[in-house]
């Protein structure tokens, strides 16, 4: 009996149906066009979509504790544009340095904004807002006003892009080994689970003992470390740093992507594998959508539609899931 | 019934002129002082006839401050009014385009704004369990979205027939400069909103809506209805800040608008409405506001980077939240030792 | 000498800025009892509970545990020394499991990882041992009130606590839900550990405590056994007066029928409900703790929405869809829980009052501050609120006067059937009486009133024709005169089996 409701549970979890519709939007592109159905297609999206599938993880961490960080994009521009001009001018030579140097700046951000919410409790929205802003303006004084770092300067640093370890892409490997790290986080790590309760209450997580401003100050620490990471992530795909970048998007699809995903934004509820679906279902459209015909300049709107539909069939599901539960009731 | 021990209950309110001085609103009226002094110091052509002359292109976004000020006293946001802002200015165009009458192009993105405004409205007013936050950033992505779509790939508009729009650049001479009249405009606008968020039984039933929900609702407040007209309106305003964005730009891009959403906001918290809910007045956004188009004017002649003007108002918005915090438990803290 | 007591506070004192939470106050808990602590609300007892278990540092004072002297510099140290606390307020996650509920912050761990076989194990023996019938993967939010107060207990024993404190347990219970309670406590106290009970009670104090400790406006009054104590010398240790009559009903002649509600059903809360009440009568609502009495007065006053029935008032059938329609109606509703559906908090009391009829009082669209304030300070002193002035926020208030507020806001309105849910649940002695006073006025004007409440005593008190509901639907209804406590309690409790399968599986 009691493996059967494990079983129930399974097929009733939001994750189980987000893999439903990722193998039928799999399915039905394939079906249609039988080239999306091939390793190195698939790997060209994750490959495509690193920058947004490892910040995910760190949204994921904010979000379960009830914030929101729409600096993360600025301090990968601020980050990714450091190295470059490191690159240009610095005589950076070093890929692993590069990272390092990249992670370092991404993790100062963070611990800064983490800083400004859980210290002087400011609202998550407004201070990464602030963020956005002063971490954007940095990345264009770091470039002297708009400088480029183009593949000429970059030196050998590309080459993590599109090199490859056991017939991997390196960069499917960066997020495979992010995800790995933090299901394992989240899960089995006591850290990991102090998110959740400080998400899920912060008052019990406080009265219990649980430092709730400093898991505060970790998850935008952690989010930090990750923008800095897909900053160097970023570079070396596109082999350019340019300030702009991913200005116009911030950190929307991130986010798009996490709620898709499942998570919560009032905290407390997401999971590493629903962040995983999510983003795929985000980083399948762009790609489905020639496949199928539909000319590229619909895909914004389909992925704005797609997030209302799933939030708002979410709420009618739960309505009735209520309603049902009531009427059940005996009296 | 009368009451049995005798206690009486003062209803006198406390002078408030010492309390006027010492609010967030005292304290703005000086950083607007002072943005003025620094900016008349910093930029040599800093006087009040260029000041009229630059300010129409940043005083758009001041309609949108307006209203954004009544959802973060309710205690929510909308995300969505700068994507709001380029789909009413590409409508704008197109309409203008085809030749009619400028009324109609008034009319017609008036319209587009007010539905974008209503289909948020509608959304958030039916779903009441959904967060703002979320339905807003899907209908922003949907209509910059929609924008795409009819600007095509090209991804920008020019309008063609600008007499119109003409009309909105107008500037009236007062003998000390010409003023636009978007200033009168944002003035009158902001002057009546403050009125009615202040002194208005809507603007009382907002600050308790804001402030607790559920309590508003026993009270025979209704909370949707209200929440239905300030989406609404805040979508017509979107409408009114793209028809002046046009008539100093006379065009629309697939960019237009990006970020107008985070400036508005940015005004109004600076301004001392607080993003939680219940808490500030219009009085301290205008002020905020202005203070923060002054700084961008003034740094602009100096041809500053518009990315350090951000900077300073990014690091002014943190600041002006997280100081009064930090001051508070430092003074909490001094109290303990 | 010291060994004689397992925890011995001596001396306490607390200050929060302004005001003496605790002044010099004593305690002494003996191995093995339940020790009931009592007092009105703000006499200092969750201040106090919350100085055991570190959560707040007390300024004055020595805590003794086994006779020895110790200082908790935060609640991980007393739940290091095996004091554990069952709050209030559910201190749970909702989000989480029920094994992971009860062992946060101390988890089973092994290499650094979490074991969630054995945490899985280890939570359902200590359900089992309390006989409770989830699992421990079960979602802590999908349980019921008294199913979560049970993890909170098994996360306590989970700690190996020796002393056990009990906040306001029976708070948010039924009354077989408190009899579970019971139980587990006897259970607790059988196998040595010592329990502080809160409550408001005196049937909790009665069925567990052996000694009951008084706390009176942050001071310590006195120890006593409960075998050789009265509950009117209670009520006087508590209040430091005797009330001599808590409930004044006045006689009053009952008159035409006000509101008459005709099978209203509401899906999932309430099933075929009809009543009427009369000008001048008190009409008592009353059962167990969720057996939809709020559900249906809500529904009345267009709150909620109710599926099917009818609703006259006057003897005309009224549309009532939003609480707005009601108040325009003279249907006054004040809701059961103060803090959050009947006031705003932060709020000056002026406002809080005003608030329903700011539109009859504008001047077109502009509100009328001076008649505002007017009229607050009218209602607000017409009803005795302990206020220094009009304009200090709601939550300076203590529970009772918070409630006179509530009652100046109805006041304010045009009423013609007043609905008090709960109005006294949380408020001391001395305000009841005053608020019992009130109500009794207000039928002597004339309005109807339908009092919906919990205390058997308070409806026998107050009430002149009791309607007593059980599990959604109305199971009696009963003449003031002819009624005893049995005869409620027998209409109130569920006959037969209970039938807990079917939503379960």
């Amino acid at each position: 009996m009691k493996q059967k409701s494990t079983l129930k549970k399974l097929l009733g979890s939001r994750e189980f149906l987000l893999l439903v519709i990722v193998i039928a939007m799999f399915l039905i592109v394939s079906a249609i066009n039988p080239a999306f159905f091939s390793f190195k297609a698939i790997s060209d999206m994750m490959k495509n979509n690193a920058v947004t599938m490892v910040m995910a993880l760190g949204m994921l961490c904010v979000m379960l504790v009830g914030g929101i960080d729409i600096s993360c994009m600025s301090a990968l521009a601020l980050a990714a544009m450091s190295i470059g001009m490191l690159f240009k001018y610095g005589g950076l030579t070093s890929t692993i340095l590069a990272f390092l140097i990249a992670t370092a700046i991404g993790t100062a951000c963070g611990f800064v904004v983490g800083l400004i919410i859980s210290r002087a409790d400011v609202p998550p929205i407004i201070a990464t807002m602030g963020f956005m802003y002063i971490w954007r303006a940095l990345g264009y004084l770091v470039s002297f006003g708009g400088e480029w770092a183009g593949a000429n300067v970059l030196g050998t640093f590309p080459n993590f892009g599109t090199g490859s370890l056991l017939g991997l892409n390196n960069l499917v490997w960066v997020i495979i080994i992010a995800y790995v790290i933090f299901f394992i986080f989240m899960k089995w790590f006591r850290l990991g689970r102090k998110i959740y309760a400080v998400g899920s209450n912060p008052e019990a997580a406080q009265v219990s003992g649980i430092n709730v401003r400093n898991i505060k100050l970790l998850v935008y620490t952690i989010m930090g470390v990750l923008s800095g990471l897909s900053g160097a992530l970023y570079v070396a795909t596109y082999a350019s740093a340019q300030p702009n970048m991913n200005e116009t998007t911030g950190a929307m699809d991130i986010i798009a992507a996490c709620v898709i995903g499942g998570v919560s934004m009032s905290g407390g509820r997401g999971t590493v594998i629903g962040v995983l679906l999510g983003s795929f279902i985000m980083a399948m459209i762009p790609k489905a959508l020639p496949l199928l015909h539909i000319d590229a300049l619909w895909q914004n709107t389909i992925k704005g539609v797609l997030i209302l539909v799933v939030v708002v069939v979410n709420a009618v599901l739960q309505r009735v899931a209520d309603r049902n539960a009531l009427s059940r009731r005996e009296m | 019934m009368a009451g049995k021990s005798g206690r009486t209950i003062n209803n006198v309110p406390e002078s408030s002129v010492k309390r006027m001085i010492l609010s967030w609103e005292g304290i703005l009226v000086l950083v607007l002082i002072g943005v003025n002094i620094f900016c008349a110091f910093f930029s040599d052509v800093y006087n009040v006839a260029n000041l009229l002359r630059q300010m129409p292109y940043y005083l758009a976004e001041m309609f949108l401050m307006i209203i954004m000020a009544f959802i973060l006293v309710m205690g929510e946001i909308d995300i969505s009014v700068g994507a709001t802002v380029c789909l009413c200015a590409t409508v704008s165009c197109i309409v203008c385009n085809t030749g009619a009458p400028f009324i109609v192009v008034i009319l017609a993105t008036l319209v587009t704004g007010t539905l974008c405004g209503a289909l948020n409205a509608l959304i958030l007013t039916i779903f009441t369990e959904l967060p703002p936050m979320i339905v807003t950033l899907a209908t922003q992505i949907i209509f910059r979205g929609i924008a795409e779509i009819v600007l095509g790939s090209g991804g920008s508009i020019s309008a063609s027939n600008t007499q119109g729009f003409k009309i909105l650049s107008t500037k009236i001479n007062l003998g000390f400069g010409k003023v636009p009249i978007i200033l009168f405009l944002v003035l009158i606008i902001g002057i009546i909103f403050a009125v009615i968020l202040g002194k208005s039984t809507f603007g009382r039933r907002v600050y308790a809506v804001g402030t607790n929900r559920l309590a508003a609702h026993y009270s025979g407040i209704h909370v949707q209805k209200i929440r239905f007209i300030i989406y609404t309106m805040m979508g017509t305003a979107a409408a009114i800040c793209a028809l002046f964005y046009v008539s100093s730009s006379y065009g629309a891009n697939t960019t237009t608008g990006n970020g107008y959403e985070m400036d508005a906001i940015a005004m109004a918290v600076f301004g001392g409405i607080s993003s939680t809910g219940g808490k500030g007045n219009l009085a301290g956004g205008i002020l905020s506001a202005f203070a923060i188009v002054c700084l961008r004017v003034g740094l602009g002649q100096k041809n500053v980077h518009a990315q350090v003007v951000l900077l300073i108002v990014g690091a002014l918005l943190v600041a002006a939240v997280a100081l009064p915090n930090i001051i508070g438990s430092l003074r909490r803290a001094v109290k303990k030792s | 000498m010291a060994e004689e007591y397992v925890l011995e506070l001596k001396g306490i004192t607390k200050i929060f800025p302004g005001v003496k939470a605790l002044n010099r106050v004593q305690f002494q808990l003996k191995p093995g009892e339940v020790h009931a602590l009592m007092g009105e609300n703000g006499a200092g007892k969750s201040t106090f509970i919350k100085v055991i278990t570190g959560v707040h540092k007390a300024e004055e004072g020595e805590m003794y545990l086994y006779g020895k002297k110790v200082d908790f510099k935060g609640p991980k140290d007393a739940q290091e020394a095996g004091i554990a606390a069952v709050y209030q307020h559910a201190t749970s996650y909702p989000d989480l499991t029920v094994a992971e509920n009860i062992f946060m912050g101390h988890e089973i761990i092994k290499h650094g990882m979490i074991q969630w076989k054995t945490m899985n194990e280890e939570a359902n023996k200590l359900l089992k041992r309390m006989h409770a019938e989830f699992d421990a993967t079960a979602e802590m939010g999908t349980l019921s009130v008294a199913e979560q107060q049970m993890v909170e207990i098994a996360k306590a024993l989970s700690t190996n606590a020796r002393i056990i404190i009990l906040d306001e347990p029976t708070a948010s219970l039924t009354k077989s839900e408190s009899e579970e309670l019971y139980r587990i406590v006897d259970q607790l106290r059988e196998s040595g550990v010592s329990v502080i009970f809160i409550s408001h009670r005196f049937e909790d104090m009665y069925r567990l405590a052996s000694r009951v400790t008084v706390f009176r406006d942050s001071q310590y009054i006195g120890t006593y056994n409960v075998d050789g104590i009265t509950n009117a010398d209670l009520i006087k240790a508590m209040v430091g007066r005797e009330i001599t009559d808590l409930f004044p009903k006045p006689q009053v002649q009952i008159g035409k029928e006000m509101l008459r509600v005709e099978h209203l059903s509401r899906t999932g809360y309430f099933k075929d409900v009809s009543f009427e009440v009369h000008a001048g009568e008190i009409l008592g609502f009353t059962g167990l703790v969720g057996a939809g009495r709020t559900e249906v007065v809500e529904a009345v006053c267009g709150v909620t929405h109710p599926d099917s029935g009818k609703v006259y008032l006057e003897g005309k059938e009224v549309n009532i869809k939003q609480p707005s329609d009601a108040m325009d109606l003279g249907i006054i509703l004040l809701p059961e829980d103060r803090q959050k559906e009947g006031l705003i908090m932060s709020w000056g009391l002026g406002r809080n009052v005003t608030l329903p009829v700011i539109s009859k009082l504008a001047n077109g669209f502009f509100n009328n501050e001076p008649k505002e304030r007017e009229l607050s300070k009218d209602l607000l002193e017409e009803v005795d609120t302990k206020a220094v002035d009009i304009f200090q926020p709601a939550s300076s208030l203590s529970g009772g006067n918070q409630q006179k507020v509530v009652v100046a806001k109805a006041l304010a309105q045009e009423m013609k059937v007043v609905i008090m849910d709960e109005p006294t649940k949380g408020v001391d002695v001395g305000a009841k009486a005053e608020i019992y006073s009130i109500m009794g006025d207000l039928a002597k004007q004339g309005y109807a009133i339908i009092l919906i409440s919990s205390e058997m005593p308070e409806i026998l008190g107050m009430a002149d024709r009791i309607l007593v509901m059980c599990n959604g639907r109305k199971t009696g209804e009963l003449n003031n005169d002819e009624v005893t406590q049995e005869m409620i309690l027998e209409l109130a409790m569920e006959k037969g089996t209970t039938t807990k399968g079917g939503a379960a599986s």
